[in-house]
């Protein structure tokens, strides 16, 4: 156990990192727009899939530019997407019950489903990373794949870059600022119509870069969309709801738990994801950081 | 070529059938409606994948039937029904079919699907063919006179043991990568069953088991259970996960180097992990229901041109071919008996001896469970090929050798470490 304790913190680093990703834009689309996004998983879906076919499309995305490119343009794509959905789905949510907004974001993750039947169809098909990120290093006993530290680099620097749009910008400010009272924004002249938009863009665009970043990390298939997303709901809740810092210090937590767990418990593989879910939620019912959306 | 293959289905596959379908003193009913066979299996789901292959096989199975003239004249029709891999999905549609008078059902192919029709088909007079549920229990504890096994079961993991300590005998060490549910468990204590007692018989060496590597369902990082599983000794890996979960565990497991120096035994992948993967496919065997490029009866080859000629895929795998059996049973059974009544199939069913695209299989008559030839690949990849992969070797075992019991009503005594 402690020989192989540099292997499991890696190993969490890796969770961490992969699951923040996915959890990112649910936490964005949450702390401003109060909507559960149950659809966030197959909008992730879809952006791994977009990524898989440009990559497999041109050559020129064959090495890690390419690679980053393909994850940025699933990105844009699935922006994109979310602008369409912003105005026909989440501005009709905006006064109803809750109870409808889960039940149409459910149904559009259905949508999601079908649309990647029907497009790519039932076939698991699974990408390589870049050259680049194909080979692997050693720490002594510590086996550190390239492509891992790629996707915890890249779990950092997406926070790191959320952290300096929502704190260091006037954007940013004016998303916490609605975030915390629309009306009074409203009030004060701001576009809150406007702002509400590019925060569903953002959140989706952060939806398909994961998809694009973490395409070689596993396999993809039409169940794509359910692989990450109870984690990433775990993340979100353990965090505090809308609080992306407190969404990356859970992904970390929640890594270790996991990784931990494993190790302790291997008859029960991922329980002590949940009992610690349970447990901090006793503690801490609004997750560890909850003095304010989007903080 | 294709005329010539047609014939020989009319001799072979379809035979039986069609022989008894001649003779003029017996015929089910008097009349030309089409005979129905109602196919639950999953069309949406998790297990979707699967369950298109049994819908394009059954329907190629029955089409290939038609074209030969039917059953005692009168042709088979299939009403298809999606059972989500889900047991109160299944029971629910099933119940459908029965209300509307379809009684003979195939299709299934999760175990916790297979064990929840017993109850219902008894209740409510139907039977069920289950089309690759690999539970033990339902053929054991849990039999039920209103469910057959048409395909290979339990006893599939015990003829891979057998081969394994027949090509690696100096492979002695195993452990597992177990997906946390019914049908993981199974699998790895089958397997284990089959290499306690083959490794001793054929090699003169006794196995040790490691304690098998337990992966939740559906999970998007493998890497802990990658890392527990290369700390252990074992030079023997057999992998239980399934579909989109194997080809992520494998994708995973690569940089690694788990299966570098490890024997890699895989359940029942087939080609789907393979076709996943291409050329970073890691060399490994698998189960298959149907290999159909060593197959090369009548049956077999006419079966796969029109599965081809239907869909376009040139590599189907086995559940396919499972269909087939369950359409190819259903007709010999009303073939032979003159009737579609529940009571009456089951009774023709029970020892029926009938050709499928392995080859010629007997239901064994105290536990409904078919005795079929084990069919194992050998899959590596190669850069040479349009798919990424090849197939490198073959091995078909006799099921007679490596069945085991019947105790119906009684659960499987399995052998266990000591």
């Amino acid at each position: 156990m402690v020989a192989d304790l540099p292997t499991l913190l890696f190993n969490a680093l890796v969770w961490g990192m992969a699951t923040f990703l996915v959890a990112a834009g649910l936490t964005m689309i949450f702390g401003i727009l109060h909507v559960l996004n149950f659809s966030h998983g197959g909008f992730f879906m879809i952006g791994a899939y977009v990524a898989h076919s440009l990559t497999n499309w041109s050559a020129a995305m064959a090495n890690i530019w390419g690679f980053l490119a393909a994850s940025v343009l699933a990105g844009a794509v699935i922006g994109i997407v979310g602008l369409v959905v912003d105005r026909a789905v989440f501005r009709r949510l905006a006064h109803v019950d809750g109870a409808y907004v889960l039940v149409a974001t459910y149904a559009l993750l259905l949508v999601c489903n079908g649309f990647v039947k029907l497009v790519w169809g039932l076939n698991v098909v699974s990408a390589s990373p870049p050259p680049e990120l194909f080979e692997v290093s050693f720490l002594g006993n510590l086996v550190l794949p390239h492509y891992s530290i790629f996707v915890v680099v890249a779990g950092v620097v997406v926070f790191l870059a959320l952290e300096w749009l929502i704190n260091m910008t006037s954007v940013g400010r004016l998303i916490q600022a609605i975030a915390i009272d629309p009306w009074m924004a409203r009030l004060l002249g701001v576009n809150v119509g406007l702002i509400y938009s590019a925060t569903v863009v953002i959140g989706f665009a952060l939806a398909g870069l994961a998809g694009g970043l973490l395409v070689a990390n596993q396999s993809l298939s039409p169940d794509l969309a359910g692989i990450f997303i109870i984690q990433a709901f775990g993340v979100v809740i353990v965090g505090g709801m809308g609080s992306i810092r407190g969404a990356f210090l859970a992904a970390i937590l929640l890594g270790l738990v996991d990784s931990f767990g494993t190790a302790l418990l291997p008859q029960m593989p991922g329980v002590l994801f949940f009992v610690a879910l349970a447990a901090i939620l006793l503690i801490r019912p609004r997750g560890l950081i909850a003095s304010g959306r989007l903080s | 070529m294709t005329k010539l293959t047609r014939r020989a289905l009319l001799a072979s596959g379809a035979g039986t059938a069609l022989a008894l379908s001649a003779d003029p003193r017996i015929g089910v009913g008097q009349t030309n409606e089409p005979i129905r066979l109602g196919v639950v299996t999953p069309l949406s789901g998790p297990q979707e994948f699967i369950g298109s292959f049994v819908k394009n096989g059954a329907e190629v199975a029955v089409d290939l039937i038609n074209k030969a003239g039917g059953v005692r004249g009168r042709p088979l029709a299939l009403e298809f029904r999606d059972e989500k891999a889900n047991p109160a999905a299944a029971t629910t549609v099933a119940r459908e079919l029965l209300g509307m008078g379809i009684n003979l059902q195939f299709g299934t192919i999760a175990s916790t699907v297979a064990l929840a029709y017993g109850p219902l088909m008894q209740a409510e007079n139907g039977v069920n063919l289950t089309c690759g549920a690999g539970s033990e229990k339902i053929n054991h504890e849990n039999y039920s006179p209103h469910v057959f096994r048409i395909g290979d079961g339990t006893y599939r993991m015990r003829a891979q043991a057998r081969m394994m300590a027949e090509k690696f005998p100096d492979v002695t060490s195993w452990t597992g990568i177990i997906p946390d549910h019914e049908y993981g468990r199974t699998v790895w204590a089958i397997y284990v069953d089959g290499l306690l007692e083959f490794y001793p018989k054929i090699t003169g060496k006794q196995p040790q088991i490691v304690d098998p590597i337990i992966v939740p369902y559906g999970s998007g990082d493998y890497r802990n259970f990658i890392t527990q599983a290369a700390r252990t000794p074992a030079r023997g890996i057999v992998n239980a996960t399934y579909g989109g979960d194997a080809a992520t565990f494998f994708q995973q497991a690569r940089p690694f180097g788990l299966f570098n120096n490890r024997i890699l035994m895989d359940a029942a992948n087939e080609f789907i992990v393979a076709n996943a993967l291409k050329t970073q496919v890691p060399k490994h065997w698998t189960g298959t229901h149907w290999y159909y490029a060593a197959n090369s009866s009548p049956v077999s080859k006419t079966f796969y041109e029109a599965y081809v000629a239907k869909t376009g895929q040139k590599m189907p795998m086995g559940w396919a071919g499972e269909a087939q059996a369950a359409v190819a049973a259903y007709a010999a059974a009303i073939a032979k008996t003159g009737s579609t009544e529940t009571k009456a199939i089951i009774e023709a069913l029970k020892g029926l001896t009938f050709d499928t695209v392995t080859g010629s299989r007997t239901i064994r008559a105290e536990d409904n469970q078919a005795i079929k030839d084990l069919e194992m690949i050998q899959i590596e990849p190669d850069a040479g090929s349009d798919v990424g992969f090849k197939v490198s070797d073959y091995v078909k075992i006799p099921g007679a050798g490596v069945i085991e019991p019947a105790t119906p009503g009684k659960a499987m005594v399995l052998r266990k470490p000591s």
